[in-house]
């Protein structure tokens, strides 16, 4: 079959309803509004699960000296800073957020192809986040089932929110999933059918294809968690037995029989170990970006850089049961899962590389969007690496379900990514809002909560290796192989925490007091080629383009090419425009 | 700038801190050698990579930051070097996988001929089984499971019969044998995880699972749980002691079998009333108290729990508490069919509500007592399985006295007294008196 | 209009494998589909992944349960005066559903050739199929929880989970049904009122389609695992 070219559409904005375009900011259907809508909420909540983290914290630090955190509350702190903070900021904030901002722009739409849709996406969002929130209130309280809410503790009464708590977080849950296919069914669409002329699939940029790959695979992996989370409410509320077998609580025979947790499991991690690839991708996609930009330099390996984020997509759903190696399912499956995780190191590998190739013969701005992408690197290397330790399940037989565990995915899940985020809001926070962040609070802000998480999770590796297992709420002096020191370097942990967490504010301050006081940014403060940056008027209107949508004639990477008089090319620059002519891909 | 040269420190102080760690592995003390040699196995090649990619990251920054006038080179591709980088990649991550599924060959491999041992797991506490002569197990229903029953075995079962009940969190283990460990829960998932084992396994309710090991090193070692399991998870302990061949056996043999557990008739609340008239002189009649004699009230407690404290006082576990020392006279007075018969005696003992002494905040007491109800029961009436006492309608001096006593750990450090150290930890989340008082002025309510 | 070279950067022809690619990552479109259509094969992939999690989850109790399974052909059988007929009350749902189908695919043809009141009619005609399948799923229902006391958390034949997984499931396509029904009736009346005719395409009438065939394929499944094995 040969290449047939599809009809043009620059009519495609009488999709719009033109009243539409005074922008609304409410019930906007405009997708720029609703990332920001989406953004702020995301953030609200972070820091709901951020201050948890803290309490917890305190708790492991300095046991026994706040009244407030019972053991039940600790549970139910560190439940609900997990979840929060997977789904509820990072899910949210890079595909609801960022996918929400970036893909229209960067592949020259107009807008979401289904803008109402889009708009309704946002609200069932809130109303999951509130459904979350309304969790504390609920007799018994939230649920401390651990983020993982396996059965058959989550809903036995030995735990905290058992009953309410629980169903609370389910609701929550499935609505946040309605809410996500509503975004993600758009953001697909919108990557695959609406792009302007002349940007094909490999011309975008690597966000978008991190953003999309990860909306693809939200896709398929919520289902799983969709179902679970409906027969587990079943199990709670109708008394059926799908995860339940015959038990007896508090020396009480119950009323269940037959059912099977380990069932939950499987569902939970096929939906569970895709998500971390889902909060993963648009990562990498966005690093990949900030990297070539302020490095100068086209990205590394553009084609491997593509082929390696559909490898990670796939491979992410055949992985899932290396959470499970000590879960008591058929030991035989560890010979499976151990093979299929390590290969995913090879394609992750082939980024990390292509990114650090990226700087190499580059021209290196350390500007605050790279300083936080370069860390990004770090973190997530080491991260990575310990991830290849508990995917080799002998290796991981003795480490898991200990601190190592909480180190490893702290820092390549919450270290890295959250990095990437803040790199992210310091180089698009010019385009959202015309103004530049304050570079020198960017500066603290940065080095801060750089070196501080390092401090916090580094030390965690070896605590998990000397055995110390996870959440525990107190570690008393009864257990032989724990000594004085660890104590001391939990505090040592807490404190680094605190430090990190009071440096949010001052993000967070910045953030306001750019809006009004920074500088202005003119259209592309950052000289990038990416489309978002050719916008014809900064902040973009409703509709993005004015009357003429872009036509793309490159790569998103033409940085520094030869001959060339400026170091960048925008996508959108036609070949006679420049002589001689640049890179075609 | 910077930047890079916090790179470089930052990788220079994890490798120091790597060597210069005073956490490792515990001492292993089984024969899973070839797990520590697969982690560090992993160590280095990990290490060389992280070393290596972050070095040449730094060096990246420093020789190609921008400078007036430099231009990046343009060079989209190197099919070349990716190709080569993406060959040694997986030649390193083959190097690794390859031992890990030996060793895992190893691992779902149980070496026949390999004894078995049962561990029980239920909130929030480990028990054992072994198969007794016949070697096998007796089935069992979990909606057996009572007091009298806490394996819940199948009692017309014959296999059962013989099967060794060990009801203490204290497994022992005879050196240099193989054994596989069988695990079950009665409720939720639990975990049985001793760190100098390195092996571990969930259990879950409704299915056996199991790994097994050989031990290789005589000594006591903490048993954990590691699977949350609701509120009291960080207090489920158990601990393993392994034995030679002879220590073993010897142990074993003081164990009951199932058999001869049923066997033990119940107690004689005439003989009982016999023996209790000692106890009489400071319990009072009813074995309603005595504040006075600081002796508190017995009535209306939980048999199985008299009966373990009685125990207690005998092994001299309790020696510590101010006023432990009488007690331990009278217990060490009565045998096992003693105590049955004047635990049944009390009983029979009419129950009535003491008085309340304690003043505190009731309200508060309520909130400090939402973690106490997860092992007492929301009315403080007691829970067989978690082995929580009664405490509504108790003395509440005593309480007090007893909550000072488990916070100062003159109660409940004895290794003997699992359930005591539980009640230790979880005392201590009762930050003062006050809160202790409130907490009491609470119970007094129920 | 053609592309040219200097847009795509791709030449105007390529063949072979090359050519695929060429044409998944021509710019603008990946498939030459409205967006509306290629927005429901891809919910309907999402949705499709929901389903083989409910059955697979069901095989799994299945086969988990300590009980024995309850034997279908005798719960579902139908008493005719006096003779129990197994699953005679399945074939016909299925049967309706199928044919639904049928009446579907009409009614999109009919929409291609911009035949409102027969595409109208024919629309009718589904959803009408439709609201007849949930009310004898209705009506099985009822004979279950009423006549052969099944409950969602036990029945007197066996496995609780036959009872739980049964409403569950079925339920769900239940669901799916019942709101592809109001979704029929919307678009069946924007076709009478000429909405399409004004907007210059049929597409939706078409979308539906697909969503309508979906849920029927889904039905064949759950009737082969609940009603067969
Ligand atoms: C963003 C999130 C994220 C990411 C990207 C990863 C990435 C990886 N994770 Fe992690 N993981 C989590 C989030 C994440 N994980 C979370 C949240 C948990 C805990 C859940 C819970 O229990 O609460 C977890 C837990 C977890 C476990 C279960 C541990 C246990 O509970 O016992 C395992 C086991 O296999 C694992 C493995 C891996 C592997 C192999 C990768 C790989 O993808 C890593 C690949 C990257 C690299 C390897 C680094 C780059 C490579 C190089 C620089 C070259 C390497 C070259 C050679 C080695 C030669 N992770
Ligand atoms: C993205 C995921 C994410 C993030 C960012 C964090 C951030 C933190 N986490 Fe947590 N954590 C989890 C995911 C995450 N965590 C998960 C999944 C678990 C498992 C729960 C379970 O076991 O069930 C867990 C568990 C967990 C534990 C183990 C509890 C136990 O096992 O007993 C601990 C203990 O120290 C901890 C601490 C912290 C700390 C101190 C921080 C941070 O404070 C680190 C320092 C702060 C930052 C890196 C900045 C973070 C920025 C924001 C939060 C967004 C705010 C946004 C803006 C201001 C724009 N977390
Ligand atoms: Cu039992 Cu944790
Ligand atoms: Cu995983």
């Amino acid at each position: 079959m040969a290449y047939v070219s599809i009809a043009d559409r620059d009519n495609a904005h009488a999709l719009h309803d033109p009243q539409s375009f005074i922008t609304k900011y409410i019930w906007s259907q405009d997708h720029k509004v609703i990332a920001i809508q989406y953004t702020i909420t995301a953030i609200a909540i972070g820091l709901v699960a951020l201050t948890l983290s803290i309490l917890m914290r305190l708790q492991l630090g300095f046991p026994h000296s706040f009244s407030l955190i019972a053991p039940q509350n600790y549970y139910q702190f560190i439940t609900l800073h997990g979840m929060i903070m997977v789904i509820y900021l990072l899910t949210a904030l890079f595909l609801g957020g960022f996918g929400n901002y970036l893909i229209p722009l960067m592949c020259g739409a107009r807008d979401m192809v289904f803008p109402y849709l889009n708009m309704v996406s946002y609200w069932v969002y809130l109303l999951a986040v509130l459904i979350l929130v309304a969790g504390f209130f609920v007799p018994g309280g939230a649920t401390g089932a651990g983020w993982t809410l396996y059965p058959p503790q989550a809903i036995l009464s030995g735990s905290p929110g058992a009953r309410w708590g629980i169903v609370c977080m389910l609701a929550s849950l499935a609505t946040f999933i309605v809410a996500f296919t509503m975004g993600g069914l758009n953001y697909v669409t919108t990557v695959l059918q609406a792009r302007c002329r002349g940007m094909t699939m490999m011309r975008m940029p690597l966000s978008v294809w991190g953003i999309f790959m990860a909306t693809v695979l939200g896709l398929l992996a919520f289902p799983a968690l969709f179902v679970s989370a409906i027969m587990m409410t079943l199990d709670c509320l109708a008394g059926t037995s799908f995860f339940m077998p015959a038990v007896s609580a508090m020396g009480q025979p119950l009323g269940y029989n037959g059912g099977s947790p380990l069932l939950f499991q499987h569902l939970f991690w096929f939906f569970g170990h895709p998500e971390v690839y889902i909060v993963a991708l648009p990562a990498f996609g966005i690093v990949s970006d900030l990297l070539s930009t302020h490095a100068r330099r086209h990205i590394f390996g553009y084609r491997m850089m593509v082929w390696a984020i559909l490898a990670i997509g796939c491979l992410s759903f055949v992985v899932w049961a290396h959470h499970m190696y000590v879960s008591g399912m058929n030991p035989y499956f560890g010979f499976f899962f151990a093979t299929t995780t390590l290969i995913i190191a090879v394609p992750t590998a082939i980024k990390v590389y292509n990114w650090v190739l990226t700087l190499w013969r580059g021209d290196i701005h350390l500007t605050v969007p790279m300083l936080f992408a370069i860390a990004f690197i770090f973190t997530f290397i080491n991260g990575g690496l310990t991830g290849l330790f508990l995917g080799n399940v002998p290796v991981d037989v003795p480490l898991s379900a200990t601190y190592f565990v909480v180190a490893h995915f702290h820092l390549v899940m919450g270290v890295s990514p959250i990095l990437v985020v803040f790199g992210a809001l310091y180089h698009w926070y010019p385009k959202m809002t015309g103004k530049m962040l304050n570079d020198t609070m960017g500066r603290i802000h940065f080095w801060i909560t750089f070196i501080g998480t390092y401090m916090i999770y580094l030390p965690m590796y070896y605590l998990g290796i000397l055995g110390l297992p996870r959440r525990y709420y107190a570690w008393d002096e009864s257990i032989q192989f724990i000594p004085p020191s660890v104590h001391t370097m939990n505090q040592w942990i807490t404190v680094s925490a605190l430090f990190v967490a009071a440096v949010q504010l001052v993000f967070l301050f910045n953030l306001v007091w750019s809006l009004f006081k920074g500088k202005p940014a003119g259209p592309n403060p950052w000289r990038a080629t990416t489309l978002e940056w050719q916008t014809p008027d900064t902040p973009p209107v409703h509709g993005n383009w004015r009357e003429k949508l872009p036509v793309v004639y490159r790569w998103a990477y033409d940085y520094s090419v030869p001959g060339a008089k400026e170091d960048f090319i925008p996508q959108n620059v036609p070949p006679d425009k420049l002589a001689p002519a640049g890179h075609h891909n | 700038m910077i930047l890079a040269y916090a790179v470089i420190a930052l990788v220079i102080g994890t490798v120091l801190f790597h060597f210069l760690s005073p956490w490792q592995f515990t001492p292993i003390a089984s024969n899973w050698t070839a797990m520590d040699d697969t982690v560090n196995l992993t160590f280095w090649v990990t290490g060389v990579v992280f070393v290596a990619v972050n070095l040449f990251m730094a060096y990246c920054i420093v020789r190609y930051l921008h400078r007036k006038g430099n231009k990046a080179q343009y060079e989209p591709e190197n099919k070349k070097l990716e190709w080569w980088l993406t060959i040694v990649t997986s030649v390193g991550i083959a190097a690794m996988l390859a031992p890990g599924l030996l060793v895992w060959a190893k691992f779902v491999t149980v070496p026949t001929g390999a004894s078995e041992v049962e561990v029980v797991g239920q909130q929030w506490n480990f028990s054992y089984r072994f198969p007794g002569k016949d070697g096998v197990f007796g089935t069992t229903n979990i909606r057996l499971a009572s007091p009298d029953n806490p394996f819940a075995l199948d009692p017309n079962d014959p296999n059962g019969q013989d099967d060794v009940l060990v009801t203490s969190a204290e497994l022992h283990l005879p050196i240099g044998k193989p054994v596989k460990i069988l695990l079950r829960a009665k409720d939720v998932l639990h975990q049985f995880a001793v760190p100098p084992f390195r092996v571990k396994m969930d259990m879950v309710p409704g299915m056996v699972t199991y790994f097994w090991l050989t031990p290789t090193r005589t000594g006591s070692f903490d048993a954990l749980c590691e699977q949350l399991c609701g509120t009291a998870h960080f207090t489920m302990r158990g601990r393993v002691i392994v034995d030679t061949e002879a220590d073993f056996q010897a142990w074993l043999a003081k164990q009951p079998t199932y058999a001869q557990a049923r066997a033990v008739p119940a107690g004689d609340v005439a003989a009982g009333q016999a023996t209790y008239a000692v106890c009489s002189a400071c319990h009072g009649a009813q074995g309603e108290g005595n504040p006075q004699l600081n002796a508190p009230k017995l009535a209306g407690q939980a048999g199985w729990y008299l009966a373990r404290q009685l125990q207690n006082f005998k092994l001299g576990i309790r020696d510590k508490e101010q006023y432990a020392q009488q007690m331990d006279a009278f217990a060490s007075t009565l045998d096992e069919t003693a105590i049955r018969n004047v635990v049944a005696f009390i009983g029979s003992l009419p129950d009535a509500q003491p008085p309340a002494t304690v003043a505190g905040n009731s309200e508060k007491g309520r909130g400090h007592y939402e973690t106490c109800a997860y092992c007492h029961g929301g009315a403080g009436q007691g829970v067989w399985s978690t082995n929580a006492p009664r405490l509504s309608h108790m003395n509440d001096w005593y309480m007090k006295r007893q909550l000072e006593n488990f916070k100062q750990g003159l109660r409940g450090s004895h290794p003997q007294d699992f359930s005591g150290a539980q009640m230790a930890a979880m005392a201590k989340t009762l930050m003062d008196d006050k809160a202790i008082d409130d907490v009491l002025k609470h119970i007094d309510s129920l | 209009m053609a592309q040219d070279a200097s847009i795509t950067g791709q030449p105007a022809a390529v063949d072979g494998l090359g050519g695929v690619a060429a044409d998944w990552s021509g710019d603008k479109q990946a498939f030459p589909v409205p967006w509306g259509k290629a927005m429901m094969w891809i919910f309907l992939l999402s949705d499709t992944f929901i389903f083989t999690c409910f059955l697979t989850s069901y095989m799994n109790v299945r086969m988990s349960t300590t009980v024995k399974w309850p034997d279908p052909s005798k719960v579902f059988a139908l008493n005719i005066n006096g003779h129990e007929i197994p699953l005679l009350l399945i074939a016909i749902m299925t049967m309706v559903l199928i044919t639904s189908s049928g009446t579907m695919a009409l009614a999109v043809n009919y929409g291609y050739r911009r035949d409102r009141a027969k595409t109208t009619a024919l629309m009718l005609a589904t959803a009408a199929f439709g609201v007849s399948f949930v009310s004898m799923q209705a009506f099985e229902w009822t004979k279950l929880i009423v006549h052969e006391g099944v409950r969602p958390w036990g029945n007197p034949m066996g496995a609780p989970q036959f009872g739980s997984a049964f409403f569950m499931i079925t339920g769900f396509h239940g669901l799916h049904v019942s709101a592809g029904v109001v979704y029929l009736t919307v678009v069946a009346r924007r076709v009478w009122t000429g909405f399409y005719d004004r907007k210059g395409s049929y597409e939706t009438v078409e979308v539906a389609g697909l969503y309508w065939h979906f849920v029927d394929l889904v039905w064949v499944f759950i009737f082969a695992f609940f009603y067969l094995w």
